[in-house]
Order: C-alpha cells, then sequence, then structure tokens
C-alpha cells in the first residue's frame, strides 16, 4: 500500500527530529562549535576542531555525492545549488553571521546546545535570533536584502549551468560528462580535505574528535537522504511528486537560521492551518533535545543566565547578525558550512569563507580589545 | 591551592573566559599561578586544550558554588 501524505509528512518530520537528536547530543560530547575551532586557532594556534568540522564536511559531501549518483537524492534541486549566484547577500550575509557567532558566544547549533544544557541566555539569543531571521525572510530586514544585497548575482543559468556545483563549473570548463565531473570534483575535495585532517598526528590520537567529525557529517547525509529520498512522493492535490514537510518545498538537510524563525512563526500562529511542523523545525527541537539529553547524562546541565549588561547588549546584537547575516547567506556554519558545502555548490563555499572572515575577524578585535582595556 | 592571580570570567560566554585567561597569563612571570573561575560549560573542554596547546600546566580545577575553577601555572 502507498503511504499517504500524512505518513510521509511524519516520516519526514520524525526523521528530522531523530537526526537532529543524535546531531545535538554528539556535538555536545564533542564540543563541536564553529566560532569555538576558529577561536582555538586564533588563541592557541591549535587546529583540532577545525579539523573536525573539515572531517564532518568530507564525509557530509562524500555522502551527498554518493546519494546524487546512486539517484536516490536529486540534490540539484537543493536551494544551495540553485544556478544564481547572489554574490553580494552570500559575502554580506556571511561577514555578518561571523560576527554575530562571535559576539554571541557562538553560532545558531552552539546556541541550541546551550539551551539543551539549560542557558536561558541563549534561549534569549535564540529568540532574538528567530525574529531577526523571520524579518529578513518576510518583514523589513528581507525587504532590504532584496532591494539591496540579492540583485548583486551571477545568473548562471543564463550561461546553461543547470546548478552552481564545482562539478558544474568543471563540466563546463573541461567540457566532462557531468557524472564524471561530479566523480572528479568530489574525490578532489573529499581527499584534499581528508589529508589536511589526518596528517596531523595529534588529531589521529584524538578518537573523540574523529569519530564526532564523522558522525556529524553522516549525520548531514542522512537528513539529505530522509526529506530528499523518504520524504519524496506524489501530492494528493497537484499529483506531482513532491518534497513533504520541508519549508523551502524542496530537499533539505540541517540548517538552523530560517528554522528558528519558522518555529517561532509556528508558534505565534498556532491555529494557522496552513502551519505545518517540518523538518527544519523538527531539526531545531531535536538538536535542543539532544543536547539536554546529554547534558543530563553527563552531569553538565546548569540553568545560566547574562553576567552583566554589556553581555547581555553584546548577546543580543550577535543575535540580531546571526539572523539577518544567516538568512542573506542561505544558511549559518551548519546550513553553508556542512550542508550547503556537501553539495559542492559554488555559493556555499563563498559564504563559508565570508562567515570565518567576518569571525576571525571579530575574535582579533576581541583579543586586542581585552589587551587594551585597562 | 596557592595561586599569585585571580581572574573571575563568570557570566562570560566563550570565547571570552579564553581570551581573558591570555591576557592575565602574559601579565604574569613564569611559574606563577592564575586562577579562572568560570560558569561557561564549554571551558571544561577549552581551558585543558588552551593549556596544553600554549605550554602552560593545568594545575588543577573543579566546581564550587556552582562556578568552576582552574589553577594554571604559566610556562
Amino acid at each position: 500500500m502507498a503511504a499517504t501524505p500524512a505518513d510521509l509528512s511524519t516520516v519526514v518530520v520524525g526523521g528530522g527530529f531523530a537526526v537532529a537528536f543524535v546531531f545535538g547530543a554528539v556535538a555536545s560530547r564533542v564540543n563541536f562549535c564553529t566560532m569555538g575551532a576558529l577561536s582555538d586557532v586564533v588563541n592557541m594556534g591549535h587546529w583540532g576542531r577545525v579539523r573536525m568540522w573539515l572531517l564532518a564536511i568530507a564525509v557530509a559531501m562524500a555522502g551527498a555525492t554518493l546519494l546524487r549518483l546512486g539517484g536516490w537524492v536529486d540534490l540539484p534541486k537543493a536551494v544551495a545549488l540553485r544556478p544564481q549566484l547572489p554574490l553580494l547577500s552570500l559575502v554580506v550575509g556571511g561577514v555578518l553571521f561571523g560576527v554575530g557567532m562571535t559576539l554571541s558566544g557562538g553560532c545558531v547549533n552552539k546556541n541550541l546546545l546551550r539551551l539543551g544544557a539549560g542557558s536561558l541566555r541563549s534561549l534569549v539569543v535564540l529568540v532574538f535570533m528567530g525574529l531577526a531571521s523571520y524579518m529578513t525572510l518576510k518583514g523589513l530586514f528581507g525587504q532590504w536584502r532584496v532591494t539591496l544585497l540579492d540583485p548583486v548575482r551571477i545568473d548562471l543559468a543564463a550561461s546553461g549551468w543547470p546548478d552552481q556545483g564545482l562539478s558544474t563549473a568543471a563540466a563546463q570548463l573541461f567540457g566532462l560528462p557531468a557524472q564524471q565531473a561530479l566523480m572528479l570534483t568530489a574525490g578532489v575535495v573529499v581527499l584534499a580535505l581528508l589529508a589536511f585532517v589526518f596528517l596531523d598526528r595529534g588529531f589521529r590520537a584524538n578518537t573523540a574528535q574523529m569519530l564526532g567529525g564523522a558522525a556529524l557529517g553522516g549525520l548531514v547525509v542522512c537528513g539529505w537522504y530522509v526529506s530528499g529520498h523518504l520524504g519524496f512522493g506524489e501530492s494528493p492535490q497537484t499529483l506531482e511528486n513532491i518534497y513533504f514537510a520541508t519549508n523551502t518545498r524542496t530537499v533539505e538537510s540541517l540548517s538552523f537560521v530560517a528554522p528558528v524563525g519558522y518555529t517561532l512563526e509556528l508558534l505565534m500562529l498556532w491555529t494557522d492551518q496552513s502551519l505545518r511542523v517540518t523538518f527544519g523545525i523538527a531539526s531545531v527541537l531535536g538538536m535542543v533535545a539532544g543536547a539536554a539529553a546529554y547534558a543530563l547524562a553527563a552531569g553538565r546541565f546548569r540553568w545560566e543566565g547574562f553576567g552583566s549588561l554589556a553581555d547581555l547588549r553584546s548577546q543580543l546584537i550577535g543575535a540580531v547578525l546571526m539572523g539577518f547575516g544567516g538568512v542573506t547567506a542561505l544558511g549559518c556554519t551548519v546550513g553553508q558550512g556542512l550542508t550547503g558545502v556537501s553539495t559542492l555548490a559554488i555559493g556555499s563555499f563563498i559564504a563559508v569563507a565570508a562567515i570565518v572572515a567576518g569571525c576571525v575577524g571579530t575574535l582579533k578585535w576581541l583579543l586586542w580589545k581585552a589587551e587594551s582595556d585597562d | 591551592m596557592h595561586f599569585d592571580q585571580e581572574l573571575d570570567a563568570s557570566g562570560l560566554p566563550c570565547p571570552m573566559p579564553i581570551v581573558k585567561t591570555k591576557k592575565a597569563l602574559a601579565a604574569l612571570s613564569s611559574g606563577q599561578v592564575l586562577r579562572v573561575w568560570s560558569t561557561d560549560g564549554a571551558t571544561l573542554d577549552d581551558m585543558p586544550t588552551f593549556a596544553r596547546h600554549t605550554g602552560n600546566t593545568l594545575l588543577a580545577s573543579g566546581e564550587e558554588g556552582g562556578r568552576y575553577y582552574f589553577l594554571l601555572k604559566k610556562a
């Protein structure tokens, strides 16, 4: 008997929750934090957590490529791979997100983990971040984004590109067949990442970070499979195949900025029958639940508030920058930094570079400020 | 345990406890001990990593009154 739409939606929502639950627990266990990883480099010269992040990217990229080559998931339908490159949005949004996540003590992923571990400060950061993300999706900030930033774009479709993947660039430049270009490009990038990650003896000796990085990358692949394969079916209204229970109405994996905004929307407009729990909303809740489960099991759960007025001000500014920047750059350190780059989308690499630049610049400013404050 | 200087980073989120610890250690002489207080759970992982990768020694750590403390000996 064929699955009903309700069944498929339940699978997508349940799958999204389960994937994010495990992600939250694993990320808490191995202290996965992209801002923390960059802080380790700037403040200690230690690359361990950056290597874990890069390992997660390599695994996610390899898995997503296999899903695409095997025909299980139609990845070019993902938002990250659309054949338009909004350069200004990616750069400005990415830099602002990077600044914001440093001021807020971590990216959205980290604040979800902190909330699960009892941080009421992170709850406030997430509410403000979610409001800003929703304002950037549909409100005042969205008007600024659409009129000032998004128009500066390269329309790759006009040049005959079906998507903005690195593999498509290779196919166009070298005249390779699409599948061959995909295998070649993904293979080169994944091997380069793995070489950088595993050439370090210290990282090879850190089993927790190795397993953690591999697991987090694998969970991004699971997310693609849940929404792009299990949740892909016939709509009873249009009799066309659609992606069930996703906010973007297409294939998704883990991403948190817009989904936090959609979570607030659902809570505020609960009686609106057109709104449903989606993969993204379920993954936000799953992250918090997974982090809470780990924190309780490890004895690390504790209530936490703001340290001072200066702390509150810094966190709120960071939250708004993250909400605006994350939506504008089409994702956060997970949405673009793991999920996006796993598709080999050129825009995702640009967004990640901008996020890293914003974060590192702010970390250096904080260090300079601390050293000059006497 | 003896310490030469104390830093209260309570209420500050990552990366500020590490940033302030780095600054406080820079003002100490080799062999002197800094006691750091923090309420951020991330410091449980960050402070040992910081000590290991900056050559300083983490002499002791623990929890007291709902706050974490770390005793760092400057290299």
